[in-house]
């Protein structure tokens, strides 16, 4: 999500003098020196893996190893697309992570929005320093809180529902509630922080245009939906096509510590299927085509999701 | 702001009404689990069976936070937290600012290629099995280092603290070689000073990342020695009857009680530092952001 630059300044490049290219690299060889820790860093815990993937293609035991494994081909991808439980996982996942877009995608933007119809700078900063807070919990936390709070026995939320005259709801093993539960936890961690990035783009906003649009007329109403949205429609944008490039990340660290096998039939994910089917089940070549699947899907979704945003705001993470 | 002094129309007022008490709910939302948890943790035992406790403690006890605090897995948990988080953040911000450099000369032969190589594993890699295996083969499993290890660059940081090398001056650098200053003093010496706020922002957000890390230890950690304190936590949410019967309490205190304590245990570090880390979030945010 961070990283946005403009076209131009990617463009940008020094000028190089028509030296020797051996000879550039001979007079700064302390500068390749640099990068040695950073290469074998990336050599062994990226590039690796990505050799490990090979037993997507095999039968792999622990104990033949990558060398000694059995070849079976696309056979464990036969097996993932003829498996009803991964069209469940792969529904789950795509459900999940468009519900969090429809309904956590525009709150920030109206919470920045409204934040910046605030006048009063004490009360301003007060309230952006308990809205940004929970993004720094960790999900353990956030999931022990989510747990205390929607207990059926101890819970605040059922004493309301109690109180108002309802009856208790096991959120957490309720397949009916546990997508809502994932939405809403998810919302109080991340939305306030999530604006962060608007509320700064507002300030950019020239403050002439608000001028001229009083000289027009123009109410407070008028001035958001004519100004400030126009002025950060294009991050606006933005934000939004690299979101739907991550459309198959549904959190599955946050679902991990949420679910119980009670609610698999809507909460299992992709990433918590691997987890369960690889280190669980020591399925290991079935666990790594799936990943693979997930890993093919999502590349294809940045690349194409960075190019659109190019297209059509100039702007791009690389 | 000038909109001030012109007088309030209707719509001003339905505006202002809307915002504050807008943001007014959106502020308690965001407080009243953590003061539930809270008055559950100095609460009595029969009133947190009986739901009674709201955002106010019911039979104030401080049996809950003692159990937690004075335990041998929690001051563990706490301490390996805390090596991890100190170690691993100096060791990426250290070698992610050393990788930035050479790779913020775009015009040197080679540097594009190698860039690419890093932002790549950005955007595809290994996935959890291939990458669990490789650690196994390492034998990096149930070693604090594979808390460290994997994780020494990240590659957004990276990016980060690469353009923000290219927007210093050049000749600052010229000038210095003219001096016959290395490439190694010109970075340590003059580059990194200068980059400052940028390390400071990476700093935190590294740092919450490690403090914050379930995934990780979740993966490849099983020794009770080597717990951190997400797992720990984690342990306790599931188990908090067992805690009880092991501190030989006999107080009054109940499960979730002891696991409210333990949440907030856990936040404290977070809530005293961050009023510090604030304007270095927001400054993060924005350098990595909306630039340019």
């Amino acid at each position: 999500m961070d990283l946005i630059k403009t076209e131009k300044k990617s463009r940008q490049i020094n000028t190089v003098r028509k030296e020797d290219q051996s000879k550039i690299f001979k007079k700064n060889f302390d500068l390749y020196l640099l990068l040695i820790p950073g290469i074998i860093f990336i050599f062994i815990f990226k590039y690796l893996p990505m050799y490990g993937i090979v037993i997507a293609f095999q039968n792999f035991n622990i104990f033949d190893g990558i060398r000694g494994s059995e070849w079976v081909g696309l056979a464990q991808f036969q097996k993932l697309f003829h498996s009803p439980q991964f069209y469940q996982v792969f529904r789950n996942t795509l459900l999940i992570s468009i519900y969090k877009i429809i309904f956590l995608f525009p709150l920030p933007i109206f919470i920045a929005l409204v934040l910046n119809e605030i006048r009063v700078m004490f009360y301003k900063r007060t309230v952006q320093t308990i809205i940004y807070l929970p993004h720094f919990l960790s999900w353990v936390i956030v999931s022990g809180l989510v747990i205390n709070v929607l207990s059926p026995s101890t819970g605040i939320v059922n004493n309301l529902i109690i109180a108002c005259g309802g009856k208790p709801i096991s959120f957490l093993m309720d397949n009916h509630w546990f997508r809502t539960v994932l939405v809403a936890s998810e919302g109080w961690k991340e939305v306030g922080y999530s604006a962060i990035i608007y509320i700064a783009a507002i300030a950019g906003i020239d403050q002439e245009q608000y001028e001229a649009a009083k000289v027009d007329g123009a109410g407070r109403i008028q001035q958001i939906i004519h100004v400030t949205l126009p002025g950060i429609g294009s991050i606006i944008l933005l934000m939004f096509i690299l979101r739907l490039g991550g459309v198959l990340q549904a959190g599955t660290e946050q679902i991990l510590l949420l679910y119980n096998s009670v609610v698999y039939e809507t909460g299992d994910v992709i990433g918590t299927y691997v987890y369960r089917m690889g280190i669980g089940q020591m399925d290991y070549s079935f666990s790594t085509a799936v990943g693979l699947f997930e890993s093919v899907i999502g590349f294809i979704l940045v690349i194409s999701g960075n190019y659109l945003s190019r297209k059509a705001s100039g702007r791009s993470i690389w | 702001m000038s909109r001030t002094k012109i007088k309030m129309t209707k719509e001003d007022i339905g505006v202002d009404i809307f915002a504050y008490a807008f943001m007014t709910i959106l502020a308690l939302l965001t407080l009243l689990p953590f003061m539930n948890v809270v008055s559950k943790a100095l609460s009595a035992e029969w009133a947190v069976v009986s739901g009674n406790v709201g955002i106010i403690p019911v039979g104030f006890q401080l049996d809950s936070m003692k159990i937690v605090i004075a335990s041998k897995e929690f001051l563990t948990a706490f301490g390996n937290s805390a090596l991890v988080t100190f170690v691993g953040t100096l060791l990426t911000l250290l070698v992610t600012g050393m990788t930035a450099y050479p790779l913020s000369k775009r015009n040197m032969p080679g540097m594009k290629f190698i860039l690419f190589m890093f932002v790549f594993t950005m955007f595809f890699n290994g996935g959890m099995i291939p990458t669990y295996l490789l650690m196994k083969n390492l034998h990096l499993l149930n070693k604090r280092s594979v808390l460290i290890l994997p994780a020494l660059i990240n590659i957004y940081h990276m990016l980060i603290i690469k353009n923000y090398y290219e927007s210093l001056p050049e000749s600052l650098e010229e000038s210095a070689k003219l001096d016959g200053a290395s490439n190694f003093t010109i970075l340590f010496k003059i580059i990194i000073p200068l980059s400052i706020p940028v390390y400071a922002s990476i700093t935190v957000f590294t740092s919450v990342m490690k403090w914050n890390d379930y995934f990780g230890p979740m993966l490849y950690i099983n020794s009770p020695a080597l717990k951190t304190l997400p797992l720990y936590l984690r342990d306790l949410i599931a188990e908090a009857e067992d805690v009880i019967s092991r501190s030989n309490n006999l107080g009054d205190v109940s499960p979730e009680g002891v696991t409210s304590a333990a949440i907030i245990a856990s936040t404290v570090p977070i809530l005293l530092v961050y009023p510090f880390l604030q304007k270095y979030f927001i400054k993060g945010m924005l350098i990595g952001s909306v630039k340019g």
